[in-house]
Parts: structure tokens; C-alpha cells; sequence
């Protein structure tokens, strides 16, 4: 079981893990409190349990705590329950019983209509990119903010710094098309990040990629994590994750059967 | 202004990404517009017909020869105060005589006098125009029963319930046709809008998936049915508008003197039933397809 602060219900847990306390309009809740409050944790599963209309356990009683800031690798067989994980922590489905939260938001209690102010706190990528073919890399990264509503003038610096960020500024005018696959992932990176999040879910990202450019898309990811996003990779990829030696938790039939620091240990 | 500028932009390119469809989706709009035009520019002629006739009907009662003037100008103010009746005109014998005079000459016969020289044929009559002519039978039938005075009651009855009969049932028929080419219609742009949102899956996906909010996603669709309708409507209506002459001349020549064809208040009407109708089942259509096909 990883480490991480008791739950605290019945708190506002809304806010950046660092400073978020002082900015505007945060005045009023740092002088209500002595101390600043830790951040809320990024993810924080309660005895979960998800089955599926047809009968299939995809999860069961899975506790999951991962802190703000921390970088975490989900392995596991495929049918493990990776994905419905993924699914319930941006709430395309949700669970059958237990606890879900995410970037302080419980989302067993959440409205329908906050579910879109939910995912702009998340950054999704997947194996297959999903980019908007006929759409150049800026407008594919800048269709995240027009669709929610983010007025013109931010949405430019906005994607630039985001381009920026990956590193396919040059690129900006391009086409999927036209571009590498590690080129398409750091698009889709950009895209994840352009809101700013507090979380990076990353499905399988370097599933399509060959070793090289996966480890391209894996620093950008470390890179992302240092600046303070809280990064979740489902990954099949040992090597990588016996590398970089960072948390991992492993899942089997739907339950965690690992949770620690070090390598893949065993294929799935 | 953000949102709405975002979703006009997505619904033109969903025209025109899904052209074929959506040009199948207007001219069957156009057509059943253009149906519905017809009935109501028929229906309002027969209508305009058949007030232009109810106006000229009045129902006439002969009275007996040689009653007095006095149980005459009763039997008239016992008329006058039924409340179906609008007014009441006494024709004597003799003005009914020279009424039959001035007829023949104005058709240029003989007035065929020397057949009645000592003696008048024609009876006096009342001439009653009534409010409603459709509600002339209470009338009718309160004559009838006078008996002592009313020789013989002549009303336009018959004919008057046959047109409003034929206006009926144009009515019903017309509007169980239009039925169902509308639902054919909504249909069609039910088929319309949903492959929109097939042909868009990824992107709706994606657009829910950065936080978009629902209306994001669901109103550049509705305004594809909008747009689908609104373009069936004013196509309609341009086409209306290049045949309204020969149809104008056309009911002229039909009718005669019945004043038919497009005035101002069928104008209106013709317009605002078309863009309705237009508006109406386009977004309706892309309403209903965008509540099934996003429900999740």
C-alpha cells in the first residue's frame, strides 16, 4: 500500500499542490487556516469494486492512493482492469461500489454537467494518438481549449507554450500525416497538457512506438512530473519501467496484487 | 458569441463533409414543403370560394297570396329577432314580377308577359341573409312550419354542405399525406444527423474526453438539422415565389370572379408555415438523433 495523507472529506480539495493557497481568491480559505494544507491527492480509490452490465468483475475491492506529484506505472495482462481504471478516474464509467477520487473531486457524488470540469483537470493520452486527421498539430492542440469555452485570446500562448513543452513548435503547421509516430504522441502530449492539468493518465503510450522514440516520449513524461503533474502510465513496457525504478503498481483479475518502488518482476 | 461562432463553423462543415446526405435531406424537405404549400394555398382558395358564395346565399320564403300587411310586417320583426338572422328584405308580388322583367330583359328574352296579363304569378317573399349561412337549417325549418304564411321555403343548403364537405375532407386527406411524408422527412434527417455524428465519432470522443461541456457537442449538430431546414424552407419558398404568378393566373381563370390567389395574409401564412414547418423538423430530427446517438 503506498503512502499518502488520510482522507479528508467534507474539505474543498480544489487548488495546485504548490501556492495554489495564495493566489487570488484563495486569500480568504489560507486565512480561515493556521497551516497550508497538503494537496489533495491526485488519486484516491476506496475499496472499488466495478462490474460490468454483463457480469464481468473488472475490479474488486481495489485501494489505490497515489499523492500529487508522483509518478506511478499501472502493469498488468491485458483484462487486468488497467483500462477500467483508466475509465473510472475520468469518469466514463463508474463504480459499482467503493470510493472514487480524483484531483479532489469524489466522483460517486458528481453531477453529469461537472463531469467536462473534471477532465479539464485531467490530461488523457492514448496508444493511438487520436488526433484529429484533418486538423495541423497547432489546431489539434488548440481544439482542447476552443471546445471548452477558452477565449482566443489565451488560446494561443496557451497552445505555443504547450508546443513549446514537447517540442514540435516547427511542427505546428503540420498534419498527422505528416508526421513520426513519436511526433504524433507529442502532439497528443500537448494536447493532455494545454489545460494545464493536475493529472496525466497516459494509456499505453508507447505501445505504437519503437524503443527509441519510446524513451523520447518517457522523458518528456518524467519532464512533465518534475514540473509538478502527477503522471499514471499503463504501460507493458518492462524495460521501461525496470529503468526508470519508480513506483509500480500491478494489477491481476482485477485486484492489486503489487504496489512498490522497482522493476516489472515478472512478465504478464 | 465563442460557442455559438464555434458551433455554426462545426455545423457548416458537417454540410458539407456530408453533402450527399444532407442535399437528399433538403430536397425531401423542399418536397414536402412544397406539398404542404399546395394544401394550404388549395384549402384557402376553396375558402375564399366558398365565403365568396356563403356571402351570395341567402335563404328565400314565399308566402302565401293575398295575406295582410300587418300579419306580413309581424312575421318580418319575428325574423329580424332570430339570432341567426342578419337582415330580412320584403319583395312584394309586383317587385317580384318586375324583378322577373328585368332578368329576362337583361338576358335578352321576352319577359313573357302576355301569358299573365290579368293575373301576377309570382309570390311575395321574404329574402333573408343569415349570420352564419352554414346555420341556416333552424331558419329553414322555422319557416317550414309556418305553415299558414310560407308558401314554400328555397335555400342553397345542399351545396353549401357539399363544399365545406370537399374542404374537410381535402383537410384530412391533405393532412394524413402530409403526416406522412413529415415523418419520412424527420426521418431522414434523423439518418441525416446520425451519420454526422458517426463520420465525427473521433472527434466527439476527443471533445469529451479535454472536458468539453455537452452543448459543445451537441449543438453544431442541431444546427446542421437547423441549417437542413432552414435551406429546405427557403428553397420552398424561392420556388413559391417563381410560380406564384401562374398560379395566381391559373386560379383566376378556374375561379372567375372569386377573389383568389396571393394576397397579403396568404403570403404571411404561406411563409410562416413553411419556415416553421422547416425549422421545426430539421432541428427536431437532429434533436432527437443527437438525444439517442450521445446518450451515454
Amino acid at each position: 500500500m503506498a503512502p499518502g495523507p488520510p482522507p479528508r472529506p467534507g474539505l474543498p480539495l480544489e487548488g495546485r499542490p504548490a501556492g495554489s493557497l495564495a493566489a487570488p481568491g484563495g486569500q480568504d480559505l489560507a486565512r480561515a487556516v493556521p497551516a497550508p494544507l497538503p494537496p489533495p491527492d491526485s488519486v484516491r480509490l476506496t475499496d472499488v469494486t466495478k462490474t460490468y452490465p454483463n457480469g464481468k468483475a473488472a475490479l474488486l475491492d481495489v485501494d489505490l492512493v497515489i499523492p500529487s506529484g508522483d509518478f506511478v506505472f499501472l502493469v498488468g495482462p491485458s483484462g487486468a482492469g488497467k483500462s477500467t481504471i483508466i475509465k473510472l478516474l475520468v469518469r466514463d464509467e463508474r463504480a459499482s461500489s467503493g470510493r472514487v477520487e480524483v484531483v479532489g473531486h469524489d466522483l460517486g457524488r458528481m453531477r453529469r454537467k461537472d463531469v467536462p470540469l473534471l477532465r479539464r483537470k485531467i490530461g488523457i493520452v492514448f496508444q493511438d494518438f487520436r488526433l484529429l486527421p484533418r486538423k495541423t498539430v497547432y489546431e489539434n492542440v488548440a481544439f482542447a481549449l476552443e471546445v471548452t469555452g477558452t477565449p482566443r485570446r489565451l488560446v494561443e500562448p496557451a497552445v505555443e507554450r504547450a508546443l513549446a513543452l514537447v517540442g514540435l513548435t516547427e511542427q505546428a503547421r503540420q498534419r498527422p500525416d505528416q508526421l513520426s509516430g513519436g511526433e504524433m504522441q507529442r502532439t497528443a502530449i500537448a494536447r493532455a497538457m494545454v489545460h494545464d492539468p493536475r493529472l496525466i493518465i497516459a494509456d499505453e503510450p508507447t505501445g505504437n512506438l519503437d524503443p527509441l522514440i519510446s524513451w523520447e516520449i518517457i522523458q518528456l513524461l518524467l519532464r512533465i512530473n518534475e514540473m509538478g503533474t502527477t503522471v499514471m502510465m499503463a504501460t507493458h513496457d518492462a524495460e521501461v519501467v525496470t529503468a526508470l525504478r519508480r513506483r509500480v503498481v500491478a494489477l491481476e483479475d482485477g485486484r492489486v496484487v503489487r504496489d512498490e518502488v522497482g522493476g516489472y518482476h515478472r512478465e504478464y | 458569441m465563442r460557442f455559438l461562432r464555434f458551433s455554426v463553423r462545426q455545423a457548416l462543415q458537417g454540410l458539407w463533409r456530408n453533402r450527399v446526405m444532407n442535399v437528399a435531406a433538403t430536397v425531401t424537405m423542399v418536397l414536402m414543403l412544397v406539398l404542404l404549400a399546395t394544401l394550404v394555398i388549395i384549402i384557402s382558395g376553396i375558402e375564399a370560394g366558398l365565403a365568396f358564395i356563403e356571402a351570395k346565399v341567402e335563404v328565400r320564403a314565399e308566402l302565401h297570396d293575398g295575406l295582410r300587411d300587418e300579419s306580413i310586417s309581424q312575421f318580418q320583426q319575428r325574423l329580424d329577432g332570430l339570432a341567426e338572422v342578419a337582415s330580412t328584405t320584403f319583395v312584394s308580388k309586383e317587385q317580384a314580377l318586375a324583378e322577373f322583367k328585368a332578368a329576362r330583359a337583361e338576358q335578352g328574352q321576352s319577359d313573357l308577359s302576355d301569358l299573365y296579363t290579368d293575373f301576377n304569378p309570382f309570390p311575395a317573399y321574404f329574402a333573408i341573409e343569415l349570420r352564419d349561412p352554414r346555420e341556416s337549417r333552424s331558419v329553414v325549418a322555422l319557416l317550414e312550419s309556418e305553415t299558414g304564411l310560407v308558401r314554400t321555403v328555397l335555400g342553397q343548403q345542399s351545396g353549401i354542405d357539399r363544399l365545406v364537405n370537399l374542404t374537410a375532407l381535402l383537410r384530412n386527406l391533405g393532412g394524413i399525406v402530409l403526416a406522412f411524408v413529415a415523418l419520412t422527412v424527420l426521418l431522414i434527417v434523423i439518418n441525416s444527423i446520425r451519420m454526422a455524428l458517426m463520420s465525427r465519432a473521433q472527434e466527439i470522443e476527443i471533445m469529451r474526453l479535454v472536458g468539453a461541456s455537452d452543448r459543445y457537442v451537441r449543438w453544431p449538430f442541431i444546427l446542421e438539422g437547423v441549417f437542413i431546414g432552414l435551406g429546405g424552407a427557403l428553397i420552398t419558398l424561392l420556388l413559391l415565389l417563381v410560380a406564384s404568378r401562374p398560379i395566381s393566373d391559373l386560379a383566376s381563370e378556374i375561379a372567375g370572379q372569386v377573389p383568389l390567389g396571393f394576397d397579403r395574409s396568404l403570403t404571411v401564412q404561406i411563409v410562416t408555415i413553411v419556415l416553421g414547418a422547416g425549422l421545426g423538423l430539421g432541428s427536431a430530427g437532429a434533436w432527437i438523433s443527437v438525444r439517442t446517438y450521445l446518450r451515454r
